[in-house]
């Protein structure tokens, strides 16, 4: 096998008939140029033609994308949102601080209007969330944890220890056995390991 | 600098009038707008002009002033300048807004004087390391309505002409050392070859062409332009790149080869204006700020 | 400080104890480089031979480079480049949240130069304040940089680029150019092309490619038509110019083949700097597996 071919930004890769633009590319009169520093990744996923992508070691710098799971740690709350900071974008840690505000409508799905911002976060609570806007000038990212696998995942007692989901809307700590509310997310099982 | 919004609809619009050597205005693509020039408008200083290309207004006032020579260059004056952005001109000059706008145009304009012959600066030596004229070139942007490197060149060169440097003599006394002396008549005074002094014309590209002059829709419509300062006789002592865009190397070849023509034949005219106006002496009607 | 203003005013007495040396020789309130001192104040270099450090004159001689990514550990990318003594570096940060609010662009990111030169950078200390040179470097920089760098991929962010000058020994702009893009490469922006920057210096009839710093601040005795210095940033792929400053006095020929001699040079530079990004990448990881 020939070792991987290099690129750098501008490098012309291949024409638009030879290849399915992938990542690290873009596109100009017709041809596919790379974007990045990094390998030539040709991939054949079923289509007729292979993809074309330019890949580094690191991920490329991400950024919060609407329709993106993130993972954010709660910074403050009040009764209309939540504050947060988010650390990874799926699996990608931030190098960058990138703020992001959960609104109280956004909490879960049903019973909008009696959601508590108190009941379901607090500070310090690491959360899995959806990015569903960019925002506006004024604001940050917002987010909603409004699906079943979305909402608080790690979340310490006034004890100081790591509480444990007992249900949907209640942790519990360990050592103290008092029960707190949250909006706990059901993680999926495939995730736990890590 | 100021801004305008300039929509999908009318950006294709102006992109075919411009392919079409159709401006907006009915100017053709190396037009100027109407230019009004008016010298010695501020008495209190030494020089001065103002000058409206369509809805610009610049105003230069020159101070002249008594300095040291720069160790460098102990046989020559030298030449200050600073461009003042007021929030008079846009609101969002206000308060440090325009500043960076301000140093951009002044660092061009040290760049465009930077040579030896726009203005002779061992005339403003008084006494070789110790004395020299030191000129403040005061630019003030009263009105914004594009194209400020252009009416802000030509109110230099008008101010220039203008500017009457009081004339002194240096007499020593028994000790050796060196007193200025100060001329009692006021009209005794030198004036400034301003022949060299250079003229910026500024080319948007506009599509696959370019334009002199641009408004602010049109400039909307460009991602990039070439400021070029021409002197009377063809020569560039400055070009520079201004915008978000970049340039194909053949168009910066068309563009600096238009943009001397244009600077070339703007000088005779803007001379022959000045001159008339000061012939005309007391009898001249002063139009001021509000003409 | 504004907490010793108080202090100021309710212990006035403070001021009048306070031992002063009356008797020291104190020297001049503002210091000066001895370089000033010297009988010749401007090194006159000759205009025909070989240059000082044995390149060729007219013609695109490049001083060799060194550059090198990822050198600082702290930096989403960086770069260091040396070019003869001319020696700095670049350090990238971000993408990340816009630290002033109001200037959030929704749809595309914001890129920030900075350049700054070092105080013993140069042949007479600077300051560490950033001049207004220093801010004119700055946007040349950005307007340089700007459209080769995906800004739309980079929505409500902004990308730092600090570029920090050790030593100056001439072309310190086009090196600036090409460290800066660079150290973008190497953090993963995205960009459309690399930029890379070249500058001659123009003297009478003959011109030098990549001048020293001896060679830009010198001053020909021969005729003094046609002086002056050009810097271009080329992005080499796109065959596009992206930054074009010129000063000094030029006829548009002259200026014309400047600026081709300018792309040349880039050229020059391109596989040196394409080798060295593709080993900072093999070296940061093995290639991928290709499933």
């Amino acid at each position: 096998m020939s070792p991987m071919k290099l690129c750098v930004p501008g490098d012309k890769l291949c024409s638009t008939e030879d290849c399915i633009p992938g990542t690290g590319i873009y596109l100009r009169h017709g041809c596919i140029y790379s974007s990045l520093t990094g390998y030539v990744l040709k991939k054949n996923e079923g289509e007729e033609l292979p993809v074309i992508s330019v890949v580094r070691e690191t991920e490329t710098q991400l950024l919060p994308d609407v329709g993106a799971i993130v993972t954010c740690k709660v910074t403050s709350i009040n009764p209309r949102f939540a504050k947060v900071h988010i650390l990874y974008v799926g699996s990608t840690p931030l190098k960058d601080r990138f703020r992001g505000t959960i609104r109280k409508e956004d909490v879960r799905a049903t019973e909008k209007d009696k959601v508590e911002t108190y009941k379901s976060f607090r500070p310090g609570d690491i959360v899995l969330a959806k990015v569903i806007s960019l925002g506006d000038v004024q604001s940050n990212y917002l987010l909603t944890t409004a699906e079943n696998e979305l909402g608080v995942v790690v979340a310490h007692s006034e004890a100081g220890a790591q509480m444990v989901p007992i249900s949907w809307c209640e942790m519990q700590c360990p050592q103290t056995h008092s029960k707190e509310f949250r909006k706990v997310a059901r993680v999926q099982p495939e995730f736990l390991q890590a | 600098m100021a801004t305008v919004q300039v929509s999908e609809a009318e950006k294709v619009y102006i992109l075919h009038g411009i392919r079409d050597d159709l401006r907006v205005d009915g100017r053709g693509c190396e037009d100027y707008r109407h230019m009004e020039i008016e010298t010695d408008v501020v008495s209190n200083t030494d020089g001065s002009a103002k000058v409206t290309l369509g809805d610009t207004a610049v105003l230069v006032g020159v101070k002249a002033d008594i300095g040291k020579p720069r160790p460098k260059v102990p046989n020559e004056g030298y030449v200050e300048f600073f461009v003042d952005c007021s929030a008079n001109a846009t609101p969002e000059f206000e308060g440090r807004g325009g500043e960076e706008l301000g140093t951009e145009l002044s660092n061009t304009l040290y760049k465009v004087f930077n040579n030896k012959h726009s203005v002779d600066l061992k005339s403003l030596c008084i006494s070789a390391g110790e004395h020299c004229w030191v000129l403040y070139v005061d630019v003030l942007l009263l009105q914004c309505d594009g194209n400020l490197y252009d009416a802000i060149s030509v109110a230099i060169k008008a101010a220039l002409f203008n500017t009457k440097i009081p004339r002194v003599h240096i007499s020593a006394d028994e000790e050796g050392g060196k007193e200025i002396e100060l001329s009692d008549d006021p009209y005794d005074c030198v004036r400034l070859n301003v022949e060299n002094v250079p003229c910026i014309v500024t080319l948007c590209k506009v599509g696959h062409r370019h334009v002199v002059d641009a408004t602010l829709q049109e400039k909307a419509c460009s991602v990039a332009s070439l400021i070029i300062s021409v002197t009377h006789k063809g020569t560039i002592t400055c070009t520079r790149k201004v915008g978000g865009g970049s340039l194909d190397p053949e168009s910066i070849f068309e563009m600096t080869e238009a943009g001397k023509r244009v600077g070339k034949a703007l000088h005779a005219p803007l001379m022959k204006l000045l001159q008339q106006e000061e012939s005309l002496g007391k009898a001249r009607q002063k139009v001021g700020f509000l003409g | 400080m504004p907490d010793c203003f108080p202090h100021a005013v309710t212990f006035p007495f403070l001021c009048t104890t306070m031992p002063t040396d009356t008797k020291r020789v104190r020297g001049p309130e503002v210091s000066q480089s001895p370089t000033l001192f010297l009988c010749k104040h401007v090194a006159v270099l000759p205009s025909h031979g070989r240059r000082a450090d044995g390149r060729q004159r007219d013609q695109v001689d490049v001083r060799p480079v060194f550059v090198r990514c990822g050198l600082v550990s702290q930096a989403k990318g960086s770069a260091y480049i040396e070019a003869g003594n001319t020696k700095l570096m670049c350090c990238v940060y971000g993408p990340r949240e816009m630290e002033r609010k109001d200037e959030t662009d929704m749809k595309c990111g914001k890129l920030t130069t900075d350049m700054r030169f070092a105080p013993f950078s140069c042949l007479e200390r600077g300051s560490w304040i950033q001049g207004s040179q220093d801010k004119d470097l700055s946007l040349m920089l950005h307007e340089s940089l700007q459209p080769a760098v995906c800004l739309h991929k980079y929505p409500r962010s902004q990308i730092e680029v600090n570029v920090m000058v050790l030593e100056n020994s001439g072309s310190v702009l086009a090196h600036a150019v090409t460290c800066a893009s660079l150290a973008l490469a190497d953090a993963g922006i995205e960009m459309y092309d690399l930029v890379l920057g070249c500058s001659i210096r123009q003297n009478g009839a003959s011109y030098v490619v990549d001048p020293s710093y001896m060679e830009e601040n010198s001053c020909s005795s021969v005729s003094s038509e046609n002086q002056g210095g050009l810097t271009v940033a080329f992005l080499p792929s796109l065959n596009q110019i992206s930054g074009l400053q010129s000063d000094g006095e030029m006829n548009e020929e002259t200026l014309t083949a400047g600026v081709r001699t300018c792309i040349e040079g880039c050229y020059k530079l391109y596989p040196v700097i394409q080798q060295a990004l593709t080993k900072a990448v093999r070296r940061a990881a093995p290639p991928p597996s290709e499933s």
